[in-house]
Order: C-alpha cells, then sequence, then structure tokens
C-alpha cells in the first residue's frame, strides 16, 4: 500500500507545501557546507527528534520509509572500508541519511493536493507559454493511486497461473499484465471523462 | 449466426398520466444507435421519460454498458441524438458535467485518486470550484454521509463495498441532475446493497438504473426491456419484470450459450 503522507496529523500538515519545500532546498544545501562529522552527528540527532516527535506512529512510519537507503549505507561504508577512509564513508552515509530523512519528513506531512499546488506555480510559466500543465498535474496523482492497483493484478495473474501450472509464472505474465493495464487506461479514461477531466477546471482559463 | 427471435416492442400496462409530456421530457433517446467494428451494438432506441426513478432491464451483452456511455456522453452515437434536460452530453462536455453523473460498476475502473478527498474534490474541481471551495464541500459531502473521518484516507484500504460509496459520494457531490447508473450493485451482499440504495434514494437525483438483476429495480417507476441492442417492451415493473424474468427462466432452460455473436 502506498501512502506517502501520514494520515497521522502534525502541525506540520498544516505548514504551506511551499514553504516546506523550499525549506528542503536550503537545508539539503546546507548539509553540503559542513565537513566535521561532529556537527553531521548532532544533525542526525535532530532529524531523529524530529520523527519522534509526532509520536510512535509516525516514528515508526519513518523508519520504515528511511530502511531503502540502508543497502546503499552499507555499500559505501564497505568501499570506503576497502580504500581505508571511513571517515569519508562515514560522512557520505550521514549526509545521504539526512537528505533523504529531510526529504521524507516533508513528503509525510504534506498532502498531494499541496505538492501539486507549488507544481502548478511552478509550472506556470509553460502554462503561459500554452503548454497543457494541467495534464501533469492529473498524471501525479493517477501513478500513486495505479501502483498499489497494477501490483494486486500482477498477484491475480499470477495466482490463476499457479492455479493450473505446477511450474511458477515467469516473463510470459508481462504481456498479459501489460494487456490489463491498457485496459485499465481506458477505463481511467473514460472515468475523467465522465467527470471533465480532460477539461481545464475553469480558474486556470487565462 | 445471431438468433432469429425477433421482437416487436410493446407497452405493457398503463403508463401512468404526465410522464410521457414529449416536450419536455428530461430525458430524450431519438433514433439513438451505436455501432463497434462494423456490428450494430444499439440501434433505433427511442426513449422519452419524465419519470424520477427510470430502470432498464437487459441480458448481459444486449447493449446495457453502451447505452449508459452514450447517455453519460462518454461515446458519440452512430446515428440519433441523446438529450438529458435539453443538453446534448456528447457535444457539450461543460453543461453534461452539471446534468448527467454516471456510477460504473467496478469501482476500480471509476476512482482516479489515491485519496478519498482528493477523488471527491476532483469533480468539483472541475464544475469551477476554486481549491478551497472544493475542500469546504468536500468536507459538507463527507459529512451529508456520515463519512468526515474519510478525508484523508487511502483508498487501496478501502473495502469494495466502501470504494462503491466512495464513486457514489464523489458523483452526488458534483449534483447531477440525472444519475445513470450501470450495474451499480453487481457482486455486492445484500446489505450493502441497500446501504447504497438507500443513499440513492435519498441523493434527490433522477435516477436511471441499468441493471440485468430484477430485484435492483423492482421500486422503480418506469422500465423499459432492452434486447439485442433495442427496446422490445416498456412499463411498469409489476407488468414488465415478471415477464422478464420468465423469459430468463425460459432462455436458462435452453443452451444459447453456443452463439458467438463476434
Amino acid at each position: 500500500m502506498i501512502s506517502l503522507t501520514s494520515p497521522h496529523r502534525t502541525r506540520a500538515h498544516d505548514w504551506p507545501a511551499g514553504l516546506k519545500l523550499a525549506g528542503l532546498c536550503l537545508a539539503s544545501t546546507a548539509v553540503f557546507l559542513t565537513d566535521d562529522p561532529w556537527v553531521m552527528a548532532g544533525l542526525l540527532a535532530a532529524l531523529a527528534l524530529a520523527y519522534a516527535l509526532p509520536g510512535r506512529a509516525f516514528l515508526r512510519a519513518g523508519a520504515r520509509a528511511l530502511r531503502l537507503v540502508l543497502p546503499f549505507v552499507v555499500l559505501m561504508l564497505v568501499w570506503h572500508l576497502f580504500t581505508r577512509d571511513l571517515r569519508m564513508g562515514l560522512m557520505i552515509s550521514m549526509r545521504m541519511v539526512l537528505l533523504v530523512g529531510l526529504a521524507n519528513l516533508v513528503t509525510m506531512t504534506t498532502s498531494l493536493q499541496g505538492m501539486m499546488g507549488v507544481m502548478r506555480w511552478l509550472l506556470t510559466p509553460f502554462r503561459r507559454l500554452g503548454l497543457p500543465t494541467h495534464l501533469l498535474e492529473t498524471a501525479i496523482p493517477l501513478t500513486i493511486r495505479f501502483t498499489p492497483v497494477l501490483i494486486a493484478r500482477a498477484d491475480a495473474l499470477a495466482l490463476a497461473w499457479r492455479a493450473r501450472a505446477a511450474r511458477r509464472p515467469g516473463w510470459r505474465l508481462v504481456l498479459p499484465l501489460m494487456m490489463q493495464a491498457l485496459d485499465d487506461a481506458d477505463h481511467v479514461g473514460e472515468a475523467l471523462r465522465a467527470r471533465g477531466g480532460p477539461l481545464k477546471p475553469a480558474e486556470q482559463e487565462d | 449466426m445471431g438468433r432469429s427471435l425477433v421482437y416487436k416492442r410493446r407497452r405493457c400496462g398503463r403508463v401512468a398520466e404526465g410522464e410521457t409530456n414529449l416536450a419536455e421530457d428530461p430525458v430524450r433517446l431519438d433514433g439513438l444507435g451505436y455501432e463497434a467494428g462494423g456490428q450494430a451494438i444499439l440501434s433505433g432506441i427511442t426513449l422519452h421519460s419524465g419519470a424520477q426513478k427510470i430502470g432498464v432491464v437487459g441480458r448481459n451483452g444486449s447493449g446495457k454498458s453502451t447505452l449508459s456511455r452514450l447517455m453519460a456522453g462518454l461515446l458519440k452515437p452512430a446515428s440519433g441524438t441523446v438529450r438529458i434536460e435539453g443538453v446534448d452530453v456528447y457535444a457539450d462536455r461543460r453543461a453534461a458535467l452539471r446534468t448527467v453523473g454516471i456510477l460504473f460498476q467496478n469501482p476500480e475502473h471509476q476512482i482516479i485518486f489515491p485519496t478519498v478527498g482528493e477523488e471527491i474534490a476532483f469533480g468539483l474541481r472541475q464544475l469551477g470550484a476554486t481549491a478551497a471551495e472544493a475542500q469546504e464541500q468536500t468536507r459538507a459531502t463527507l459529512l451529508r454521509f456520515d463519512r468526515a473521518h474519510w478525508l484523508d484516507a487511502p483508498v487501496s484500504a478501502l473495502s469494495q463495498g466502501q470504494k462503491h460509496l466512495v464513486c457514489m459520494m464523489a458523483v452526488l457531490a458534483m449534483q447531477p441532475r440525472l444519475l445513470i447508473l450501470d450495474e451499480p450493485f453487481a457482486g455486492l451482499d445484500i446489505p450493502t446493497k441497500r446501504q447504497l440504495a438507500r443513499h440513492l434514494d435519498r441523493s434527490g437525483a433522477r435516477l436511471f438504473h441499468i441493471s440485468h438483476d430484477p430485484a435492483d429495480l423492482a421500486g422503480y417507476d418506469q422500465l423499459y426491456w432492452l434486447e439485442q441492442g433495442r427496446i422490445i417492451a416498456e412499463g411498469p415493473p409489476a407488468v414488465l419484470l415478471p415477464e422478464f424474468t420468465a423469459e430468463m427462466m425460459r432462455l436458462g432452460d435452453q443452451d444459447d450459450l453456443a452463439d458467438i455473436s463476434a
């Protein structure tokens, strides 16, 4: 299940998305200004505190999201063990965790609509040029919505296969899965049209 | 090879006075036809109705889904016209959005957004509401359905019946004059069906319900029987449904699954 925004309301949920994203840009740049591992460790501790403040559920969800960087951290440390520059490896690893952790914090406390609002504002010059930017604003939530649906489709196909075959399914499911995805796309197109999807919202007509 | 059964449209029982005022009927289909791959799916559909609850019964493959999509303005008629409250729903999409809403059979084919709130707000934005207005109306809609706590709920965490309700809330939030239902209850258990039907009755929208199940349409005002792309009979449910059921039983005792219509 993909729900990047935390259902656990925090005070940061109410901050403007643009402000959070701008702050993230600044903080991410600032992380590269220090070369002191102690400063970095302090920042990491502050990050951990930020995750812990909204409560245990939030902390656990955050930790789960951050597991993604773990393999890269291990790879980085092992590599620098070989090159005998463990200090460098530690710095890079901490920086990486800090960057991903900060970005994830913004993701968890910002609704998709908030993100889309910022994107819409950033795309204003392109819209002025006549590009249909509203299509992008629909495409991104569609991707998030249909990732779990496609995974469920793949699971169902694999089940149907295993119900009548002794061997495990492999690449042969790719084509039927693709056909189903195209079929789904047709249905979504229809649903979009039924509620005015391809039209621009009235206020965008400038 | 199609079957050689030829039906002639007939009227079963009397249609109540005032329900067929041709000039003002809000639902008007005239000579409506549709083809796919050179094959006629629907032909010569003429249907004028001012009833509050209109039903269409028909078997699988009788053209029910095509009819619902034509009425929602999602398909271009090959011939004839669809006018709902005077609006050509295919040509005038902006007016159509305020006039017709459609509920599909499978909620997975209808839900576009990852959270309930976004799903409901989408249609409102398309109607011209600002983000703040859409948010406000979304909350109001959820409150009306006693589901205020669903605002940020991820769609993927909902049960099948709950997804159906999300689709219904998203469409009803747009306050359509006519709500088209394409087998919206297929595969749902009886309590879920009854709850959803109660929400529909309370919505105040005119209903156009298409189904293969006579039980879904028992309480409707005016029914039409669709067979092989044509309306072959119309009348009140008390007369038409027993005839339909008897014919379905008769066919069920035969073997017509052998025909391939492609």
